[in-house]
């Protein structure tokens, strides 16, 4: 009998090291969008070292992702005896998103998995041109609704930067608060999506009951669950007096306990765990040869985080805690995440104590008329880089990287070899949303 | 060492009332109410100026485009109306005294008494949709006392639940999903985006509201919808009663 064989091609080579390092200022910097057509990784040095106001590429030109159906990984050609490709999606079986998966195998073993996007494209970035900021805006907020604060507030920050002026501290700080509880929410919903694909019942049905407490609260404070119009001048009006600070405050160590108990229940569960562990691996130098970000990249031991890299109001004056593993698994990608809540409870509870208050705290907001700038944040999933050109007050132009994107390349090396019945548990660890990918 | 059991023991009945009682502050964000005049008779100009989706006219506010932004807020609108804002038509998703009443249609799955099997679809959502979606099932709204059902194939499914605007490249999937559903069955347009748009409604390229690709049964209002008005939508697919009705 043929003992059955393949060869494994990576068709465009990866993104040059030595490029890249050329690039990299000390304090380290990321691939902005893997080029793949040429095989360049564009990179955006940390804003600490560069002039807000300077412009450098997002996406090279031809890079920005067309609508139709496009490959978000290296394209990669296997060929062998007995092996064949299958499209799964983009409707599919446990994944609620509309998105496809290429699934390269023999059999059993995944020889190649390409990610698909392109199927949700709701053309945001061609829309929002000529329109004012606020209006622009609401597309902003619904790329992605579980990320809203995150895209927004990476957005108006791009757009205020275009233009030296001040923003309101209270703004800045409602933007942390908001991106804070936002963050705990997708911690929890990540969890319950990993233990949804373990069958881990119990646990699923307990997760999603945190989740949405959160959601709950979101809605309290903000009076919209997914914060949408939160961060805007006219959205619904704000609950952040001291007396709904207070509340706010007993709700999250009511949460918090819950938490505690719920967490330590799943790390005991053998099950639960023999699962995760080892389920696609992300090497350090994977992880930074490809540009992944977020929980994905302090998963792979690199403590990396634009909280504390690019320090904004609030988080320049607050304890950042930076939870980071060497791991590399999905057991690590979730441990990082359930350190995140406890650091991001820790955040809240930190600015909920010192509020800011004064009269120029809150003053009003100039408008940007004019110019172009960066904007950039720590959303769940990792950075967020919008650039935005403004002209006569409306948006000439608008690009973002999201962290979903960065994050797939390593997705579908990870998942190389895996068997696929560790598909879902690898691909809710990364906490991915085709809504953003597409945009 | 306290236990899965313990801890569920412990945790307690979370399960909403709902549809047995009205929706509780808890369940519904200010934004989860319909919104319309204070002054029920009269519409301020600057209101319709300040709808970013032209949902607001002179007697009417039509719900479907409508995306919950509070806009309107601050040109004497309130969020006061429907938790649910399910409607069976969509011209039923008009609110105000210059709504049209549309004559009742037939209610499409009324055979169906206890249990609805439920396929969803994302034909390009934010995925708030979605998740609310989803939500139905936790413990809070335990959609599963009600007889509703999540399926993972369209074969198995009486209810299609679209969410997201329909882009050109999920056309034809919604569409082979749809067929693959056995008849009777029912589709129910979940949130601003399939019914008109909503946030989308004016980007170019974009196929249009679900109902001109495929024939819709329920429409349930909101950017996203409450997870009480996504269980009332899809009660009302078997022609079941709302709280307001029941009492
Ligand atoms: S909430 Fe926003 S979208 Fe809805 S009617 Fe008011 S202004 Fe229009
Ligand atoms: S209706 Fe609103 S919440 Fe739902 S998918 Fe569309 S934008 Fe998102």
């Amino acid at each position: 009998m043929t003992r059955p064989s393949w060869r494994v091609e990576s068709g465009p080579p990866r993104p040059s090291t030595e490029r890249a390092l050329a690039y990299a200022p000390e304090d380290g910097s990321f691939a902005l969008y893997n080029d793949y057509a040429d095989g360049v990784a564009v990179l955006i040095p940390s804003l600490r070292a560069v002039s807000v106001t300077e412009p450098f590429p997002i996406w090279s030109g031809a890079s920005a992702p067309p609508d139709g159906p496009h490959p978000l990984g290296p394209r990669t050609s296997v060929s062998g005896y007995g092996v064949f490709t299958f499209p799964y999606g983009p409707i599919s079986l446990g994944v609620p998103e509309s998105g496809k998966f290429d699934v390269t195998t023999y059999g059993e073993r995944v020889l190649n998995l390409a990610p698909m996007g392109g199927f949700k494209s709701r053309r945001i970035r061609r829309a929002v041109v000529g329109l004012p900021i606020e209006d622009a805006a609401l597309q902003v907020e619904r790329i992605a609704g579980n990320f809203s604060a995150a895209h927004v507030a990476a957005f108006l920050s791009a757009a205020e930067s275009a233009e030296p002026h001040e923003v309101p501290t209270v703004e800045l700080w409602t933007r942390g608060f908001a991106q804070e509880l936002q963050r705990i929410y997708n911690h929890f919903h990540v969890l319950a999506r990993v233990a949804e694909a373990a069958s881990q019942n119990v646990g699923l049905a307990q997760t999603h009951a945190l989740a949405e407490e959160v959601l709950r609260l979101e809605g309290r404070i903000f009076g919209h669950r997914w914060l949408f119009g939160a961060l805007l001048p006219h959205g619904p009006p704000r609950r952040l007096d001291p007396a709904h600070r207070k509340e706010v405050s007993t709700e999250l160590v009511r949460i918090s306990g819950e938490f505690e108990r719920l967490w330590t229940l799943f790390l005991e569960s053998r099950t639960f765990i023999d699962r995760i562990q080892s389920t696609c691996p992300v090497s350090r130098a994977e992880a930074v040869h490809w540009g992944a970000v977020g929980p994905t990249l302090r998963a792979s031991g690199v403590p990396w985080d634009d909280r504390l890299r690019v320090p904004v109001p609030p988080y320049d004056d607050l304890f950042v805690a930076l939870p980071h593993v060497a791991g590399g698994d999905a057991l690590a990608r979730l441990t990082v995440r359930m350190e995140e809540v406890r650091a991001s409870l820790l955040l809240l509870e930190q600015m909920i104590d010192r509020w800011p208050t004064s009269a120029a705290a809150s003053a009003p907001n100039p408008p940007v008329v004019e110019g172009r700038g960066i904007g950039r944040t720590e959303a769940p999933s990792g950075d967020l880089v919008y650039d935005v050109t403004v002209r006569s007050g409306r948006v000439a132009s608008l690009e973002f990287r999201s962290p979903s994107v960065a994050n797939w390349p390593v997705f579908a090396l990870g998942m190389r070899n895996a068997v696929f019945t560790d598909f879902h548990f690898a691909l809710e660890s990364f906490g991915f949303a085709f809504a953003e990918t597409d945009g | 060492m306290p236990s899965w059991i313990e801890q569920s023991i412990a945790r307690g009945i979370l399960t909403t009332r709902y549809p047995h009682a009205p929706a509780s502050d808890a369940e519904v964000p200010l934004t989860g109410r319909a919104p319309g005049p204070k002054d029920p008779g009269t519409t301020p100009r600057s209101a319709i100026d300040s709808c970013p989706v032209g949902a607001i006219a002179a007697t009417t506010v039509d719900q479907g485009k409508c995306i919950r932004c509070a806009r309107c807020l601050a040109r004497g609108f309130a969020f006061a109306g429907s938790v649910e804002s399910v409607a069976r038509a969509r011209a039923e998703l008009k609110t105000g005294p210059g709504a049209v009443p549309t004559a009742a249609r037939p209610v499409p799955l009324a055979e169906f008494g206890r249990s609805l099997h439920v396929f969803l679809v994302d034909v390009g959502s934010c995925n708030a949709c979605n998740l609310e979606v989803l939500g139905i099932a936790n413990p809070f709204y335990d959609s599963q006392r009600l007889g509703i059902f999540f399926t993972n194939s369209p074969r198995h499914a009486d209810v299609l639940l679209v969410v997201g605007v329909p882009t050109p490249e999920m056309r034809e999937p919604v569409l082979r999903a749809y067929d693959a559903i056995p008849a009777p069955k029912a589709v129910v347009a979940v949130g601003a985006c399939p019914i008109s748009g909503g946030a989308f409604a004016r980007n170019p390229g974009l196929v249009g509201p679900l109902d001109g690709i495929l024939p819709v049964d329920v429409y349930v209002a909101g950017c996203p919808p409450t997870p009480v008005a996504i269980l009332d939508a899809i009660r009302a697919v078997a022609g079941r009663a709302r709280p307001a009705e029941e009492a």
